[in-house]
């Protein structure tokens, strides 16, 4: 029989009984098993004389009554963001802005470096340099987050109505470019789309959602490249790296309402190839360390970030939606529905790393019916 | 197509936090043993606790419909003790809170001790990210079933990361 193996050995110490009978009889009768043990123990009871908390006198009670008053406070407006928050808008006029704003948001500042910190931030994740996410997962963001995410990158509102297709930002611990491989456009076909960005997935669902109308547009986003360069004095050991970061290219097709109806429904349905992050000269850590630990980077936030794994694409995900995730076609993907329920989208990356997404002015029912046609 | 599993994001309109008091009350020593594991000190750890509860109400204003939320505690609250620990400034503070806090038997004694949960800090800080969080998971009393719910990983890779884990702070603090 062969030795046991060394994790083995080390559950044994804590979990005898998890350990098959086989494992214990080779191990009596086996010196070399025996003295790996011995050297499993010491360090398993070296670590655990460092780390094993005392016995707490804890007033959960008290505790509690803190942690209410916590949750029940108004959140905190961070520094930099003077601006008051808007009113809720009704829910008749919210959804009807999504595509809109969904579109408009693929080219903001703040979308670019929020992009940026956080691929970077769940690049710096894994153990390599190099960042390819395979499935997506949500992150929670609060206004706040936004607003200190704006506060951090000195991108403030007036880059809201979106950027030139090129250029450069300077931030606090380094200068951001970025510039796309071409102008967003508009295109005649789909055929031409696929031609020009070598996305050839279906894109248009044979059956639409009752209330949705022909194409009414399809644009092409050429490829982004987001570079950060770090300045020399920032630290972390990230000091004179570079982190670059891209993204697409992507197609967006645009469906109208049906002629006639009251209220137009919109459909938008997108694909993009995934982001992909290099660094050179530093490492995965001490970027994520640097990235995360900026003043102002919502301690919260950062957890979630930390927390995604080494190879999730988070969606962010703002208070007051609703996020379900779901598998379709045998990956991961997100739904996000608005409060009112009119509104509503789903995003996946598909295994051949495309990253699609369906949003509108539709149920929930009717976005997962097209979604799994595409899927 | 199926859902696995569902998370919300806000309180929902009306929420009451009966649901998530209970879910509070049953893990919150748990968490607060996970954070001083790291942090060395009672006050930082109730501090800890109460941000990771603040942030799980955001993630599961309902935890009974949420079986991965215990789990997420746990890995939050490693995640946010390791995160409360770095910068010179803050650590220089703990450290000084723990010298100038609790008991042992005589001044040299106590001096030791602070030292050494300093240095037991300094080494957690230089392990990767997720060998340090498996070591204050496991050595705050959480089984092999629940460390692998909390880093999401299999049962039988708890004993690989924990066994390279506890020989990483050894060679660390052994440097």
């Amino acid at each position: 029989m062969s030795h046991v193996p060394v994790p083995v050995l080390r559950r044994m110490q804590d979990e005898p009984l998890a350990v098959p009978d086989t494992d214990r009889r080779h191990l009596a009768g086996c010196a070399r098993c025996q003295e790996s043990r011995r050297a499993v123990e010491a360090d398993a009871a070296f670590a655990a004389s460092l780390l094993t908390p005392p016995p707490a006198d804890l007033d959960t009670s008290a505790e509690w009554h803190k942690l209410v008053a916590r949750l029940r406070a108004p959140a905190p407006v961070p520094a930099g963001s003077a601006r008051p928050a808007r009113p809720a808008r009704d829910a008749a006029r919210a959804p009807r802005r999504l595509p809109r704003r969904l579109a408009a948001s693929l080219s903001t500042g703040t979308a670019v470096t929020a992009g940026v910190l956080l691929v970077g931030a769940a690049a710096a994740a894994t153990l390599t340099t190099v960042y390819a996410p395979t499935h997506v997962a949500t992150v929670p963001i609060t206004s706040s987050d936004l607003s200190a995410f704006r506060s951090i990158t000195g991108l403030g509102e007036g880059l809201a109505g979106g950027l030139a297709s090129h250029g450069p930002t300077t931030l606090p611990y380094g200068q951001l470019t970025w510039h796309a491989a071409g102008q967003a456009r508009k295109v005649a076909s789909l055929a031409q789309a696929q031609a020009q960005t070598g996305l050839t997935g279906r894109l248009v669902p044979a059956q639409l959602p009752q209330g949705i109308g022909p194409v009414r547009g399809i644009m092409v986003q050429p490829q982004v490249t987001e570079t950060l360069k770090f300045s020399a004095t920032a630290g972390h050991g990230v000091g004179g790296s570079t982190l670059i970061v891209r993204a697409g290219p992507g197609v967006l097709v645009q469906y109208g309402g049906q002629p006639g109806q009251p209220a137009p429904g919109t459909l938008i349905v997108v694909a993009m190839r995934r982001p992909v992050a290099t660094s050179t000269g530093a490492t995965a850590a001490q970027l994520e360390d640097f990235l995360l630990d900026q003043p102002g980077v919502p301690p919260l936030l950062a957890q979630e970030i930390r927390m995604l794994g080494t190879s999730a694409l988070p969606v962010p995900v703002p208070a007051g939606v609703t996020a379900h995730q779901l598998t379709l076609g045998g990956v991961p993907a997100v739904l996000l529905s608005g409060p009112s329920g009119a509104a509503s989208g789903v995003i996946w990356e598909s295994k051949d790393g495309v990253v699609h997404a369906v949003a509108g002015l539709v149920t929930s029912a009717d976005i997962l019916n097209v979604a799994h046609q595409l899927s | 197509m199926e859902a696995s599993f569902v998370t919300r994001t806000g309180p929902p309109p009306g929420a009451t936090f009966s649901a998530f008091e209970r879910f509070y009350r049953e893990n919150y020593a748990t968490v607060v043993r996970i954070a001083y594991g790291v942090t060395g000190d009672a006050q930082a750890a109730q501090d800890v606790a109460q941000d990771v509860f603040v942030s799980a109400f955001r993630r599961f204003p309902d935890p009974d419909s949420a079986p991965e939320a215990v789990g997420w505690v746990c890995a939050a609250a490693a995640h946010t003790s390791l995160n409360s620990i770095r910068g010179e400034r803050r650590r220089d503070r703990r450290q000084q809170q723990c010298a100038a806090a609790p008991p042992p038997d005589s001044p040299e004694d106590s001096v030791l001790a602070a030292e050494s949960r300093a240095e037991v800090r300094r080494a957690l800080q230089r392990l990767p990210r997720r060998s340090a969080a498996v070591l204050v998971l496991r050595h705050s009393g959480l089984s092999y079933a629940e460390v692998a719910e909390a880093m999401n990983v299999s049962v039988g890779h708890v004993g690989t990361m924990l066994r390279r884990a506890e020989s990483a702070l050894r060679k660390e603090l052994q440097k």
